[in-house]
């Protein structure tokens, strides 16, 4: 309504028309662009507009003549009053009804299609149909008798068209006009329209149901903007309610309400259904599982293999024996031989000769079967590295020698035996070439040489600091040597011991054993005793106060093998009354008053102060060569001549606590570093093996023996290699003698 | 990383070159450098003769090509490398050989004598031209250090320390060339194997086999000293000849647990010694007390002291140098090893006028000079020795002297680089 009454402010003409509009609003419409009109000024219009409900007439024309300004069609004008017409006399046009609303309508798209390009939805309703005759939607009939059909927009009459038809032009027409069918009359215009191809293209579309527009594709792919695939848009943009975000407090109480019914025992959880109890049972459930595990460990009889091809009385050419094949089998050993026997082929089945082999073949089948394995045997998988016991990487034990520092050089034959001195600052040495020689440690210096007269077996430098002694064994003699390479104090304490109870020799009675002072020549060398054995003396070792000293003599007839000498008194006595086989070494305890006696086979401890055994260790090995006890006198190690070393722990048990078989050859000599926790064994393979073994005072704990180091550095000089090895009493140091005349110094 | 940024700069004002960055290949080595040097020498000043540098980048000597010293050393290849150049120490000339009847054990040489003792019982007096002056004869077991005590005109003090656990001071007479023991220095119960006079020659200080460190008195007198001689060998007392009068310590330091293997003044109111226990031990000799232990974890068998560095050397049974600071208070930190000697090393010695340098000498028969600045290897190896070397020793006129189990001394001659000597 408004739009409209604003339109109608446009023409000027309406305006005259409108009687009762007030002048007031008028003036202001005109003014088009304002839009601020005032509250009241609405109000007023919008009274003024119920008031007028009775001329909607006017309004009409309003409309029409609106219309016709913007459209300025001259046609669509009669159209429209022809649909006005048209539904007014529908009745008194019964047959062409549907013709003329087909052509209406037609009319009316051709109209739209025509204005498509300025704007489709301008004339959207019914009232701004494009209408020249505005007589409105009145029978056409009342106009028959008139010239004219009614009033265009000015108000002038239209009349009708000259109508001189009669029903023969009619029908002429529709006889020779071609087109005739397409000719629409118009009865509110009373004129005659011929469609156009496109108008009748439009009504046989529509006729059929079809869209007008022929563009228009009624199949067009659907654009989906919400499915449960995709969600373009969403379906409202409302937020989310807070309630969705706080917990429901129904449901809390609920569940509430359920936990404290399950707590008071009220609720019980669903028992779960034992099905396997009653349905089903366990067939093997009684069985011993050691029927179980036989069962798994058996192992079916061998099967006879099956007959093959050469088998057969007539097998295929390709499995006969070719010439050179036959030659081959009989060369063959027949345990060699692919096929036990040759095929052969025959015509038929009754010219099979009996099997010869047949028996034997039996034979072999039992025997099979004897002797076949029945049970599968289990070995077990043990990775290799698992059987190494866990040990500490040698790095960490240092320190220990490693390297070659000095050799000391000077002996002509092979050194047996070396002796460091109790301070650490002289080193003696006894070789073949029957000399004693002193030497400097730390420059390798040969200071002295003792000519003894005879090859040199063992050397021991007397342990005691305050004497400066060394025991010699050549040959059949014990010789004291007084090296005099000490301080003038213990020089004179050497000589006051050695010198002692010289008056009470010469009573003793004539033993195996003599002591003699040496004279002249050996005198001044430094040699002052001499004890004279009944044999060749292998072994000298001194006990840790250095007054006693034990000498072996290795006999197999004779119960004087071992003699314990004590030098202040210049007595002599021999702890055994019987032969118990071979004696190889001695060793004192360093702290009690055992004796240890190493035999081939085994190693005797004798209580000195009881005189009687304490223990017998056996050494599990042929022929033991060297013994040494530990400092703490709880363990001794043994070197046999089978490349073994054992280790004894007195404590555990009289059974080698652990063999070391790392040498090649016979091991010459072993020993024990004072203060270190180590220990070391020489061999005739030319190499000093260096192992770490710390003894725990734990009894619980068993001493951990790791080998560190392999020191090679001596020549094997007539099969034999390192022949004595001790260790510096102070530092980590370890000295070797050789066949190859020389000592070194590991460091 | 084919170019490197580099300055150039030296504390010796006759090789200056201008302070700009120089970009040089990355691969070039000393030789490359040098000659770079040379060239830029010559551009400055025609009458430039060439002459061969040494280069250090942070205080380490480039050994080998720049690119891989860089990357040893985690230096970053992108900033300007500070390259400091010093003139090359030439090599050791061998100059004289002096034949020994038996092994040297020790050396001493001041400015115009050598003295060195040997395992024939004797000292020998050398004039620095290898012409052999005097024998000094009068121990009964091996000489096992030798000192030069003070020199006034034409007298001459000097120190014998020997196996016979004794010392001798003697008087020497260079004119009259004749020696004359002075003081018979007793005490010490085992073998007396080093001995080292107070910079003011005072006083000495003699280290022994018994663990024990002596005080002496070096001012020769005409007393004897008391000797408390053992009531219980009176018969002993001839046998004993005397050799100048005796004289007993002056204060003894105890506190080693193995023999002392070498000792020093560090200056005239501290004594420094190295031990078999694995210590090396600083004593103040005004109190007696020890001051500071130094833990090592081998047999020490010498150190030398530089008051220049303030460093100490020693030499141990493995076969590395180390360098200490003596003054950290407990501490056992090595500051640097110089390693490349394969056997012991027994005798250590700093340069006299020289901060970085020092000379070692070994079992392994080698003697070799050191940089401290080139701690992997050494300047130079001396291969003269056939046998064991025992002692070496520099004196400030620029000689290098080394002795050892072939009974030969030999004496190197060293160029003295004054202008290197602050560096």
């Amino acid at each position: 309504m408004e739009e409209s009454s604003s339109r109608s402010t446009r023409s000027n003409e309406q305006r005259k028309e409108m009687k009762k509009v007030l002048e007031k609003t008028v003036k202001k419409r005109s003014k088009e662009e304002e839009e601020e009109q005032e509250q009241e000024e609405v109000q007023i219009f919008n009274f003024k507009c119920t008031k007028e409900e009775e001329e909607t007439k006017e309004e009409e024309d309003l409309s029409d003549s609106e219309d016709s300004v913007f459209s300025g069609l001259e046609d669509s004008g009669s159209d429209s009053a022809d649909d006005d017409e048209e539904e007014e006399g529908s009745d008194h046009k019964g047959p062409e009804k549907d013709d003329l609303k087909i052509e209406d309508e037609e009319e009316k798209r051709g109209t739209e299609t025509e204005e498509k390009q300025d704007d489709e939805y301008k004339h959207d309703s019914s009232d701004e149909e494009d209408i020249r005759n505005t007589v409105g939607n009145i029978p056409m009939e009342w106009y028959k008798d008139f010239p004219h059909i009614g009033y265009n927009l000015d108000g002038k009459k239209i009349y009708k068209p000259i109508r001189n038809k009669d029903e023969l032009d009619d029908f002429l027409d529709k006889m020779e006009d071609p087109d005739y069918w397409r000719t629409v009359h118009d009865k509110q215009t009373g004129s005659d329209i011929v469609l156009s191809d496109e108008q009748v293209a439009l009504v046989n579309r529509l006729q059929r149901g079809q869209f007008g527009d022929v563009n228009f594709n009624e199949y067009q792919p659907q654009v989906e903007f919400f499915s449960q695939d995709v969600m373009l848009h969403p379906v409202t943009n409302r937020p989310a309610d807070k309630r969705s975000f706080i917990p429901s407090l129904i449901e809390k109480e609920k569940v509430s309400k359920l936990v404290h019914a399950i707590k008071m025992g009220w609720i019980k959880p669903r028992r779960t259904e034992d099905d396997s109890r009653g349905r089903y049972y366990d067939l093997w459930a009684n069985e011993d599982s050691s029927i179980l595990a036989k069962h798994k460990m058996h192992l079916p009889a061998p099967k006879a293999p099956l007959p093959g091809h050469q088998e057969s009385y007539n097998p295929p050419p390709e499995y006969l024996f070719t010439d050179e094949e036959r030659a081959l089998w009989e060369q063959q050993d027949a345990s060699d031989r692919k096929l036990p026997f040759v095929p052969r082929k025959f015509s038929s089945l009754r010219q099979v000769p009996a099997f010869p082999r047949f028996l034997h073949e039996r034979f072999e089948r039992c025997l099979d079967l004897y002797l076949c394995p029945r049970q599968r045997k289990m070995r077990v998988n043990v990775n290799p590295e698992d059987l190494i016991p866990k040990l500490p990487k040698p790095k960490d034990l240092q320190p220990f020698p490693t390297t070659q520092s000095l050799v000391y050089r000077g002996h002509s034959g092979l050194v047996r035996s070396i002796s460091v001195s109790p301070s650490g600052q002289w080193l003696a040495s006894g070789s073949d070439d029957g000399t004693v020689r002193f030497w400097e440690v730390r420059s390798s210096r040969c200071m002295r040489t003792v000519q003894v007269g005879g090859a040199v077996k063992s050397i021991a430098w007397n342990p005691n600091p305050l004497v400066c002694l060394l025991a010699v064994a050549r040959d059949s003699v014990v010789l004291i040597l007084s090296p005099s390479l000490a301080d003038r104090q213990v020089v004179l304490s050497t000589e006051r011991l050695l010198s002692g109870q010289r008056e009470a020799e010469s009573t003793e009675e004539v033993g195996p054993v003599t002591w003699s002072d040496a004279e002249g020549e050996e005198l001044s060398q430094g040699i002052t005793l001499k004890i004279q054995h009944p044999k060749a003396v292998h072994q000298v070792t001194w006990h840790a106060k250095g007054d006693y000293l034990a000498s072996v003599m290795p006999d197999h007839s004779s119960h004087l093998q071992v003699f314990i000498h004590q030098v202040s008194r210049r007595r002599s006595q021999n702890p055994f009354r019987k032969n118990k086989g071979l004696v190889q070494c001695v060793s004192f305890h360093p702290v009690r008053p055992y004796f240890f006696v190493g035999t081939q086979r085994s190693v005797r401890i004798y209580n000195l102060v009881k005189q009687e055994m304490t223990k017998k260790l056996q050494a599990n090995s042929k022929w033991i060569s060297s013994m040494a006890v530990h400092p703490g006198g709880d363990h001794v190690i043994c070197g046999s001549y089978d490349c073994r070393l054992s280790w004894f722990d007195l404590d555990l048990s009289t059974k080698p606590y652990k063999m070391l078989r790392h040498h090649k050859k016979a091991v010459r000599s072993v020993a024990y570093h004072r203060l270190y926790p180590l220990f070391a064994s020489a061999s005739d393979d030319g190499s000093v093996i260096v192992c770490h073994g710390t003894v725990y005072s734990d009894l619980l704990q068993n001493p951990l023996i790791v080998p560190v180091k392999v020191l090679r550095g001596h020549v094997i000089t007539h099969d034999l290699g390192v022949l004595d090895v001790t260790f510096h009493p102070t530092q980590p140091w370890i000295f070797s003698s050789g066949a190859d005349a020389t000592i070194r110094l590991f460091t | 990383m084919s170019q490197l940024q580099a300055r150039f700069f030296t504390d010796n004002q006759r090789y200056v070159v201008d302070d700009v960055p120089f970009s040089i290949p990355a691969v070039s080595e000393v030789q490359d450098l040098s000659n770079v040097i040379n060239k830029l020498l010559e551009a400055r000043n025609a009458s430039h003769n060439k002459v061969e540098f040494d280069f250090l980048v942070r205080g380490q000597f480039l050994r080998t090509s720049l690119s891989t010293h860089m990357d040893t050393e985690g230096i970053s290849t992108e900033d300007v490398v500070e390259i400091e150049y010093v003139e090359r120490i030439t090599a050791p000339e061998p100059e004289e050989c002096m034949m020994h009847d038996d092994w040297i054990s020790s050396v001493d040489a001041d400015a115009e004598w050598i003295l060195t003792g040997s395992y024939d019982k004797t000292a020998r007096i050398w004039s620095l031209e290898g012409k052999a002056v005097m024998t000094v004869a009068g121990h009964v077991d091996v000489v096992k250090d030798v000192a030069w005590v003070k020199r006034d005109g034409l007298t001459s003090l000097l120190l014998t320390a020997s196996l016979d656990q004794t010392l001798l001071l003697w008087e020497w007479n260079s004119e009259r060339n004749k020696v004359k023991a002075r003081h018979c220095c007793r005490g010490h119960t085992g073998s007396v194997d080093t001995v080292a006079t107070d910079p003011t020659g005072s006083k000495f200080c003699s280290g022994s086999w018994d663990k024990m460190l002596k005080i002496w008195s070096a001012v020769p007198t005409d007393e004897a000293d008391e000797v408390e001689e053992p009531a219980d060998r009176p018969r002993k007392k001839q046998k004993t000849q005397q050799l100048g009068l005796t004289r007993t310590p002056l204060m003894t330091l105890s506190g080693h647990n193995e023999a002392v293997s070498s000792v020093l003044w560090c200056h005239s109111e501290e004594v420094c010694s190295a031990s078999w226990d694995h210590t090396i031990r600083v004593w103040d000799v005004e109190t007696g007390g020890m001051k500071t232990t130094l833990m090592g974890s081998k047999v020490f068998n010498c150190i030398s002291y530089s008051p220049l560095c303030r460093r100490l050397a020693s030499g141990s049974t493995d076969r590395h140098i180390r360098l200490w600071d003596p003054r950290t208070k407990d501490g056992s930190l090595v500051l640097l090893s110089l390693t490349s000697h394969t056997g012991w090393v027994t005798a250590v010695k700093w340069a006299p006028s020289h901060e970085h340098q020092l000379v070692s000498g070994s079992l392994d028969n080698l003697v070799k000079l050191w940089d401290t600045r080139s701690c992997k290897a050494p300047l130079y190896d001396l291969a003269a020795h056939e046998d064991k070397v025992f002692c070496v020793d520099w004196t400030e006129s620029g000689l290098m002297l080394s002795g050892g189990a072939d009974n030969k001394l030999y004496t190197y001659k060293y160029s003295v680089c004054p202008t290197d000597a602050g560096a």
